[in-house]
């Protein structure tokens, strides 16, 4: 390193980014504790999840023993039907866990968490397996001299394979999960996998990343980094292809998991993201809509054929029950999906679901809405209680992001844009239509693309370039504990600023005296560069252009009307037209930082007005000191520059 | 550099009574360094990290570091295209017109250009046709093509549009068919459209062309043998040259031209049997005029070269040019062998002129040494005629003579 020249700045030398041809085998992991899917870069240069190769792009986090044979994804959780005991789910998050911090309060649907008989306050799982019988030896040859008859030529079967029981781990079964998804990616890829980047729920501790981490190296793979859920989410959303990309915005993640439920709220500034509040609730839970679903349809199948059937409860099941439940259970995954896609009628068949009797039902969206409306309404309440304790009002959020299999339901969509009140041009991947068809916006793939993205970018950091250290340092420091990196830490700006070109009132209502227009949002981390082009009329002999960059604090007026009067259209990113509220964005002005004044040298005369062209560059460094440019767009064209501070 | 956001407004004029108010403040505090957390993902953060650690948080060093790094990354893209990835194959355009051919018209198609190898034609080497032809495959493969656009609906009947969405498909691999036979590529290539389009262009020069415009006789003979190069079965072919090329150097040129071996064949022009009758007279019927034609049009093609290279036999400067040196010669060596006419020159003088008189005859052997084909075909011809005339003539007389 001593003798490679290095540039004054400090810089080592440009390194070479991904290109298209030679991308890295980087595989991205959304690891659920029901559910994971698996995100590789394609050959066309964009993070796709694959499938695996059953074809199911949701593989379902389980493995399942069965003589000697070892099941993972989808094909095990068959297994919960009829050999349920040597089936293993739900192992993630105990991953990292003392035996003792796991309660046993839950009946268990699946193999019983025991303590470990060896090893102190670790949790395992005990399966029967059948263990394959040793090889028998050779057949001799060297044949004795006693008269015997001679030895067959015809190799010694095998014996029977003998009944046996295996204790494993939770990082052992970890283990061999993430290693069948990575085999399912090389296989993909035709390569073998350099490195993996892998989601981890808010909840994580400091030990689970750890132990995560082992888990993963001991499957054969190097973990690039950890990612919480929410930094995959801000991954995909501030790409291009997201649709949305560059432009400043609060996004609330909402993350209806099968064991949580998490809320993030966002904060992106030019693709920088940070979390502005974060909850993780216990409930509700895409459980509970399973639950609600599996009663229905069991209703409906005593209804139908008088045979009493009981599932979801904590009283004791026949097992009759517990299996009916089972294939419910399976049946319903592919019922939901049907739901998520059309309004129209989605069936559940199951074949001899109790008695011999088979079950054929169906359910329209409607209905699923109604029955699924409690857990939807306690969303709503996470919702509201996340935006109040930041003291954001919905209105302020500009997008929504919905995460995992069960957030793909419309009904929570417009269940939550209504019921928490969010204005009605919120960006939702509903609205934005981007869910259906793989889309950019599909819930159930959104986590693994923002690992796999992450993950090539992680890659294209020289590794061994001292450089480097310390943004290599920001990556890792971030999972290691609780502890994060300083280099992720920043001074942000505490206010918004913006130019102001005086002039009439673009709204009506607004006091501002001209035209606003927000260069530099608050919370932007610093030192921050935004620039802005857009067209401004002068006048015919003065053609003088005037420019006020201004400091000002938002806040959102609700205007109480009794009869809607559709007042004109306030700022034009928030407004919520209602019958008796009326929310506008307003902004006070706080303090003049400057005034930019120019004579418009390239001003062209169009229909009989004179416009020209601006771009106003703000620049706020490391000491908060700003600098605005203006400069005229066209050869030889107006400029001027502002600077604030000492 | 920071992404310009465009806004799609048009701010209205200042207005004339507008006085500046006068500025207060610098902007207030920042929240304080880790108030905010910024979540170690995205190319943003990666920037921000180097901005802040690399950069000294100056945008300005960033800006030159990001787009010496780009530089290098297209270099290296470059150099990677050219070498070894796609042959310099690369992507043509694809015009609406070359989109819509039809594939029953196949004969008539530009076969290059269908595969993208317009600028290389008949030069284009395997691996390139092979490239050429995956590349078309990958982007015109119908199966990609059925989700790709959607069905226009007319009065309300879903009409499928895209019926006959693989036809330029079809003509892809008609294309690689032919490209990729030796024997139909040659045929092919006899008749590319590009080069009769070109030998139209160039080759249609008359000697009364040559004295009415002026035109350079060089760059006007250089392309066109240049165009005909390609049909050679002897390669390397020996250029026009330059106006000083030797007496050697130009001999061989018009002794290669007019022995000129060409592979140039006329079969892709055949008119088709017609399928429609399975008479093996009607068959050989068509199969006797398809060769006489064929035989027919290398007459004519060959004839043309022949009367291109005769054309260009009589405007070359360079023959005027030998010729003159040599009868130059000629004069000086008779001029060396009449003395008394330079009597007045001294001795010195004499010798030096002998020698050179000397010196330019033993050249001039040297080169008489050299077949000197076509300049004394015509002589040998004329002389040949006389002589034999001399002879009939010396016999009549001698005839006579005995009947006399």
């Amino acid at each position: 390193m001593s003798n490679t020249k290095t540039p004054p700045n400090g810089s080592a030398t440009p390194s070479e980014d991904t290109s298209k041809n030679n991308l890295p085998p980087i595989v991205g992991i959304n690891f659920g504790n029901s559910f994971a899917s698996i995100a590789v870069f394609t050959k066309e240069g964009v993070a796709e999840c694959i499938a695996n190769e059953d074809g199911e792009r949701q593989i379902a986090a389980a493995i399942s023993f069965s003589g000697e044979e070892i099941y993972y994804g989808n094909q095990a959780t068959q297994q919960l039907v009829k050999n349920s005991s040597n089936t293993i789910v739900g192992f993630r998050n105990l991953l990292g866990k003392k035996f003792s911090e796991i309660s046993q309060s839950e009946q268990p649907k699946s193999a019983p968490v025991i303590q470990h008989p060896e090893i102190a306050d670790e949790p395992a799982y005990k399966v029967e397996i059948l263990q394959p019988a040793p090889t028998p030896l050779p057949t001799s040859t060297h044949t004795s001299n006693l008269n015997t008859p001679a030895a067959s030529h015809a190799a010694t079967p095998r014996s029977e394979p003998t009944p046996a029981t295996r204790i494993l781990t939770v990082s052992e079964v970890t283990s061999l999960f993430l290693g069948s998804l990575l085999t399912s990616a090389s296989d993909f890829l035709g390569k073998p996998i350099a490195g993996a980047v892998i989601t981890v729920p808010p909840s994580f501790s400091a030990t689970q990343k750890s132990a995560l981490i082992a888990a993963a190296e001991n499957a054969g793979v190097k973990v690039l980094q950890l990612l919480d859920e929410a930094a995959a989410v801000a991954a995909v959303a501030t790409r291009e292809d997201w649709g949305l990309e560059g432009a400043d915005r609060e996004v609330l993640v909402v993350d209806l998991g099968a064991s949580s439920l998490s809320l993030s709220l966002l904060s992106l500034r030019d693709g920088l993201a940070h979390i502005l509040a974060s909850s993780n609730t216990p409930t509700p839970t895409s459980n509970e809509i399973d639950d609600v679903l599996i009663k229905f349809f069991a209703a409906d199948f005593t209804k139908k054929t008088k045979i009493p059937l009981l599932v979801a409860t904590q009283a004791e099941q026949s097992v009759a029950d517990k299996r009916a439940e089972a294939r419910l259970r399976l049946a319903i995954e592919h019922t939901k999906r049907t739901i998520s896609a059309s309004s129209g009628p989605a069936t559940v068949s199951v074949e001899s679901l109790k008695d011999g009797v088979d079950y054929t039902g169906a359910i329209n969206r409607m209905r699923f809405d109604l029955l699924a409306r409690p857990i939807y309404s306690s969303v709503v309440t996470a919702v509201t209680s996340l935006l109040s304790s930041v003291e954001l009002d919905a209105h302020a959020v500009h997008e929504i992001v919905y995460v995992g299999g069960s957030a793909s339901l419309p009904g929570l969509d417009e269940a939550l844009v209504l019921g928490a009140v969010f204005a009605e041009d919120v960006a939702t991947p509903f609205a934005r239509g981007v869910v259906v068809g793989g889309g950019v916006g599909d819930p159930t793939t959104v986590l693994a693309r923002g690992a796999a993205v992450q993950g090539a970018l992680v890659a294209s950091v020289p590794a061994d370039d001292e450089a480097y250290a310390a943004i290599r340092g920001a990556y890792s420091h971030a999972h290691d504990g609780e502890q994060v990196s300083s280099a992720n830490e920043v001074i942000a700006t505490s206010k918004t600023l913006g130019i102001l070109l005086p002039g009439p009132e673009a709204e009506e209502g607004a006091a501002l005296g001209g035209t606003w227009i927000q260069v530099v949002a608050k919370d932007t981390p610093l030192p921050a560069r935004r620039a802005v082009r857009f067209d401004v009329a002068v006048a015919a002999n003065a053609k003088a252009v005037a420019v006020e960059v201004w400091e000002v604090s938002e806040s959102i007026r609700v205007e109480k009307v009794v009869v809607p009067a559709a007042p004109a259209e306030d700022d034009e990113d928030e407004e919520e037209p209602e019958e008796e509220e009326i929310k506008h964005r307003v902004v006070h002005k706080d303090s003049l930082l400057g005034v930019v004044q120019l004579t418009s040298a390239v001003a062209i005369q169009a229909k009989g007005n004179w416009t020209t062209t601006l771009e106003v560059v703000f620049v706020v460094d490391a000491n908060s000191q700003l600098k605005v440019q203006v400069q005229e767009i066209g050869e030889g064209g107006a400029q001027g520059v502002l600077k604030t501070g000492a | 550099m920071a992404t310009v956001q465009i806004l799609p407004v048009t701010v209205p004029a200042l207005p004339t009574d507008y006085a500046p108010p006068v500025a207060s403040s610098s902007i207030s505090a920042p929240h304080p360094l880790g108030h905010r957390v910024l979540l170690p993902v995205g190319q943003a953060h990666l920037n921000h990290l180097r901005l802040a650690l690399h950069h000294a948080h100056d945008f300005d060093a960033f800006d030159a570091h990001t787009a010496t790094e780009r530089e290098a990354k297209k270099k290296l893209l470059a150099a990677e295209g050219a070498s070894e990835d796609d042959h310099g194959v690369g992507d043509e355009e694809e015009p609406e017109d070359l989109l819509a051919l039809d594939p029953k018209e196949w004969k008539k198609q530009d076969h290059y250009a269908v595969l993208g190898l317009s600028k290389f034609r008949y030069q284009a080497t395997a691996a390139q046709i092979k490239i050429a032809h995956r590349k078309k495959v990958l982007k015109h493969h119908p199966d990609k093509k059925a989700s790709g656009t959607p069905n226009e609906t007319i009065l309300g009947i879903n009409i499928n549009q895209n019926t006959n969405d693989d036809s330029f498909f079809k003509c892809i691999q008609k294309a690689h068919e032919v490209l990729t036979n030796a024997e139909k590529r040659r045929q092919f290539d006899s008749v590319d459209p590009a080069f009769l389009e070109a030998e139209e262009d160039i080759a249609g020069v008359t000697a009364s062309d040559f004295k009415n415009k002026k035109l350079d006789f060089f760059k006007t003979f250089t392309p066109i043998f240049e165009l005909y190069s390609r049909f050679s079965r002897a390669q390397p072919v020996p250029g026009l040259g330059k106006l000083d090329a030797t007496k050697a150097e130009v001999e061989g040129f018009y002794d290669f031209w007019y022995n000129f071996d060409s592979w140039r064949s006329f079969e892709w022009w055949d008119k088709e049997v017609n399928e429609g009758s399975d008479s093996r007279d009607d068959k050989r019927y068509t199969e006797k005029k398809n060769k006489s034609e064929r035989a027919r049009r290398k007459k004519e093609d060959t004839a043309k070269l022949r009367g291109l290279v005769d054309l260009c036999l009589s405007l070359d400067p360079r023959i005027k040019l030998i010729k003159q040196h040599e009868k130059e010669a000629r004069e000086a060596k008779k001029a060396a062998a009449q003395p008394g006419k330079p009597a007045k020159k001294t001795k010195a003088q004499e010798e030096e002129e002998k020698k050179k008189a000397e010196d330019e005859a033993k050249k001039k052997e040297e080169e008489e040494k050299v077949p000197t084909v076509f300049l004394d075909a015509k002589k040998a011809k004329a002389a040949a005629a006389n002589a034999a005339k001399k002879a009939r003539r010396e016999a009549r007389a001698a005839e006579e003579a005995a009947a006399a």
